[in-house]
This record gives C-alpha cells, structure tokens and sequence, in this order.
C-alpha cells in the first residue's frame, strides 16, 4: 500500500466517507504499520482541536433580525406584472446556460430539417413540372376503375392510377394512395435546359408522332446550330432516336441533326453506318450515304459501302455507294 | 502550552492500536449498496421522493409566485444558513448579510431551479458561493478575525458560550482554551477560500463529500482532494499544539 495514498484514505475514513471494505482493510494496514497509525492520530487530534472553534446556533435575535429585513427588501421588491415576470422568465433561461447547447442542436436540427423538407418540396414540384405534359397522353391507357373513396377527387381524367389501398385494422377508415396527373405549362428558349431536357424527354417517349417530330426536329436544328449539344445530352437523344424511332420522318430529322459530327464523333458515325445498312427507309439510307462523305476514306466506312453495294435491296442504293468507292482512291 | 490531556478530555484521545471509524456515517462500498438498491432500493427511492413531495409542492407554488410559499421555504433553511455563515464569517453582521443576499438571490432566480437537485443542495450552493467570494473578499483585506463579533461589535467570549460537558472549569484552562481557538481561526485563515469552505462543510457541517461537490460545482473527487489538502495544511499550521 502506497502510503500517499494511504494517508488520503486515512482522512477519508476519519470523515466516514470511505467504504467499509476499504476501511476494514485500513484498519488492519494500520495495525501492522506505526506510521500510518501515527497519521490516524494527528488527523484525530486535529480534529479535536478544530472544536476549540465550535459552531454556534444563531441565536434568536440573530434569526428575528434577519428575518425582519429579508421582509422589507423583498416587499420593496417592485410588484411583478405578467410581463416582467415573462421577461424575467426568458432571461432567466438565457442565464442557464447549460441548456444554450441543447438549445443550439435543437435549433440547428430544426434548420436542417426545415431546409431539407423545402428542397425536397422544391425538387418534387420541379419533377411533377418536367413529367407533366408527357403523362397527359398516358392518362387513357393507365386509368383503372377506382373504388369511390370519400376524400375528395376531381374528375376520373385526372387520376393517372392508384397505387394502393390499405384498410386500418379495426375501423372504417381506409389509406388510398393514388397519383395525379397535373397538365402543365411552360414557356421558354431553347437555351433554357428545361426546355432541352423536356424536348428530350419528348423526343423518346411521347406517343404522339407529331410531338416526337417537332421535339426532335428542334434538338436538331440547336445541334447543327451548334448550341451546345454534346453537353446537354442532345445529342445522344438524337442517336437514340436514329436508331429506335419507328417514324422515318423523326429519325431522317435526328440524322439531320447528327449530320455535322459524323467526322469527329465516332459515336455518330457508328450510328449512321448502322442506319445505313439497316434503316428500312431507302431516303435515309441514301441520306446517309451522303453524310458519310467527309469520312469515305476511313476503312470502316468504306467496309459498309462495300457491303452495301453488294447487298443492298435498292438498286439506286448499291448504285450510289460504288459510286462513292470508286471516287475514293484507296488509303495506302 | 499545558499538555494535551488537559486541553482536551482523554476520552478523544486514541490509544494506539484502537481505531474507530465513525460509524455514524459508514458508507457501504459500492457493491454493498448495490445489493441494497436492489433489494430496496427502488422502494428507498420512491419513498425519499415522496418525502420530498410537499417541498417540490411548495417550491413549486413559490415558483408561481407565492409568497407565503417562499417565507416557508425560508423558514424552513434560515438556521443553517445562518450557522454556517456565522461561523465562516465569525461576525453576526456579514453572517446577516450573507443571509439577506442569499435569500433575494433564491427569490430573484426561483424559476431557475429545475428539480435536478434538492432545493437545500440548490440553496447551499448560492450560500456557499457567497461565502467564498466574501472570503476571497477578506482574503485581499487581510482582516484579522480571531475573535468574534456581535451584532454591536463587542466580542463575543466564544469558549464560555459553549455549553460543555467536558468539565473546563479550570480559569487557566479557560485561557487556554481561548488561544487555541484563536490558533484554531488563523490556522483556518491560512487556507485557500475553498480549502476553507470545503473544510468548514465537511468537518463542521457535516456534509458528504459528494454534496459538497455539487455545492462547489465540482466533482467528489476534487472535494476529497481539496479536503486531504487542508488537513495536511492544518496539521502543519498546528503541529506545535500536539
């Protein structure tokens, strides 16, 4: 046993602030060693001595007196009227401080919840903006009979589909969750990116051939304008939609469209070989034969004319293309 | 210096070899206690929360702004209040003031007490707080205190009001017994305000270290420190008394 730390547990247990096991074991320590015996001792007459200076009960006039005076300073204490006991209250909650950092964290959780939830808000009335003209042509195929629910509903048109039914256990009430079609409006330039994003978006999955024909025929003119059409991922609308659009009119617009990058984007140059020998349309096949023109000499590209001139089903076609073999002298 | 025996009876002398702990206030080591808890503890728990029902009762009433309420609060915890402040301070008129500040400050931040602590922990701490800073206060000072005063500043013989059963009836002893207290008070003067206070709370007031610790605004660990501090101190201020 250390006898530092001995000496403390000594003053502990003369307090009767140390635990009896501990204490017991002092005891015996203190048994065996005389110098810690001789601590207990001092630490003993110590406090005897201490009791040469007693306590003293106040005495009653001390208490009377005293007493007396609290009285008169808390009467001439202005009376509190409900606002400055507000008043006080508020700053004396501002005097706890220890409830300032739960106060900040709750404030700073509230912020961020409050900031979040508005984003979110934001974020889903952007994308119930963006969807809303191209579910309008939806809304026919998707609608099902709806059980008649007590809330209040608009016209069936409106309802795109419902999406579930829950019944509460035990209750008369039941959850429908359904979603709503919203027709919407918007007005802009073609720089604005929502009106890109909605053209492409047009461009891809609009039932209509006439919407898909004006969407498309505008991304094409930005894309030979130049406006920016790798970037805003024009130009991929544009290759998906040469190779997938079931209209000739459309893709032979995209083709339009992709006609300025043959050359430098490989991407539209595979597609325009792909269309070339598989489009069904002998216009755009001939079209493309055409845009091909700056890039004859590439290997490839001569490959497919080869391939075309041979197994091409339009004679005017297999014509063209070993025309176009036959001007190019071959790379060395 | 007359010897010890004569200063003090025998009875508090230990021979060597007989140790007693005081058992008035033997804690049980933590194991121990938490076999109690278990067994009654919850009933304990309860039952101290119900005998401190009234007072929550009437601390809450002076809360909402009852007057009467808070006289009977200030009843209840005016003698000690006034005790430990008169013998800290050693003087009638500032262990008065003490209790008039004391008490306003209560008044004053009532709303603030939450329930965390029991109201006496809550008011000892505004009291000991005052006591500190008037200690601090003298410290700066340096008055010398080593008599008592009265409310009209005569001295007050402190020894000859304690009513004694230890059979001081020797005038030399008397005398005696005046300049140890004396020696006592400027030992005491020597400490640090809160070596003082925590000393004063402990051996004269009889508080646990852990109380005392919330009354300071600090942990039982840094009470029993501060305490080991100012016996040692005292030891060596009065070592020649032995």
């Amino acid at each position: 046993m250390k006898c530092q730390l001995v000496q403390e547990q000594i003053v502990s247990a003369t307090y009767g602030e140390l635990a009896e096991e501990q204490a017991n074991e002092l005891e015996r320590h203190m048994a065996a060693c005389p110098e810690c015996a001789g601590e207990h001792e001092q630490l003993l007459s110590l406090k005897a001595i201490a009791e040469a200076h007693p306590v003293l009960e106040p005495d009653a006039n001390l208490i009377a007196r005293a007493r007396l005076k609290l009285d008169e300073a808390l009467d001439a204490l202005p009376p509190r009227r409900w606002y400055d006991r507000l008043g006080q209250r508020i700053m004396n909650n501002f005097a706890s401080v220890w409830a300032a950092p739960v106060a900040a964290c709750l404030l700073l959780v509230v912020g961020a919840g409050a900031g979040s939830l508005s984003g979110y808000q934001f974020a889903q009335n952007r994308a119930t903006h963006t969807a809303a003209t191209q579910s309008a042509p939806m809304l026919s195929a998707t609608v099902t009979p709806a059980t008649t629910p007590t809330a209040e509903v608009g016209a069936p048109a409106e309802i795109a589909n419902i999406s579930s039914i829950v019944r509460q256990p035990n209750s008369h009430m039941v959850e429908v969750r359904y979603n709503q079609v919203v027709p919407r409006r918007i007005e802009g330039s073609l720089d604005d990116p929502a009106i890109r994003q909605l053209l492409m978006l047009a461009s891809e999955n609009s039932a209509s051939a006439r919407v898909r024909d004006d969407s498309v025929g505008l991304l094409a003119a930005e894309c030979r304008a130049g406006h920016g059409c790798r970037a805003a991922g024009m130009r991929d609308a544009l290759l998906m939609v040469l190779r997938y659009d079931k209209n000739a009119g459309v893709r032979e617009k995209a083709l339009h469209g992709l006609e300025p990058y043959v050359a430098e984007d490989m991407r539209v140059r595979d597609a325009v070989l792909e269309a070339l020998m598989s489009d069904g349309d002998p216009g755009i096949r001939t079209a493309a034969i055409n845009i091909l023109e700056p890039v004859e000499a590439d290997t490839s590209v001569r490959q497919v004319l080869h391939t075309v001139s041979n197994t091409d089903v339009n004679p005017y076609i297999r014509n063209v293309s070993r025309q176009v073999l036959n001007s190019m002298p071959e790379i060395q | 210096m007359a010897t010890d025996a004569a200063i003090y009876p025998s009875s508090l002398v230990r021979a060597p070899g007989y140790m007693a702990w005081p058992t008035a206030r033997r804690i049980q080591s933590s194991q121990g206690m938490a076999e109690t808890k278990a067994t009654n503890g919850a009933k304990s728990a309860e039952e101290r929360k119900q005998a401190r029902e009234p007072e929550m009762e009437l601390i809450r009433e002076a809360q909402a702004g009852s007057r009467t309420a808070f006289d009977t609060l200030v009843r209840q915890y005016e003698q000690q209040v006034l005790r430990l402040a008169l013998h800290l301070t050693g003087s009638e008129h500032d262990a008065e003031d003490i209790y008039q500040e004391a008490f306003l400050k209560a008044y004053r931040y009532l709303g603030n007490f939450r329930f965390e602590c029991s109201f006496y922990t809550w008011i000892y701490r505004i009291v000991t707080n005052l006591c500190l800073d008037q200690l601090r206060r003298r410290k700066t000072r340096r008055e010398d205190r080593a008599v008592v005063l009265d409310h009209s500043g005569g001295e007050i013989d402190v020894l000859a009001s304690v009513s004694d059963n230890r059979s001081f009836s020797n005038p030399g002893k008397e005398l005696d017994r005046k300049v140890l207290g004396e020696r006592i008070q400027s030992a005491l003067d020597k400490l640090t305000p809160r070596e003082r206070m925590v000393f004063e709370l402990k051996h004269y007031q009889g508080l646990r270290l852990r109380a005392i610790g919330e009354m300071l605004n600090t942990t039982e660990e840094t009470a029993k420190n501060t305490l080991f501090r100012a016996t040692k101190k005292l030891r060596t201020q009065l070592a020649g008394l032995r």
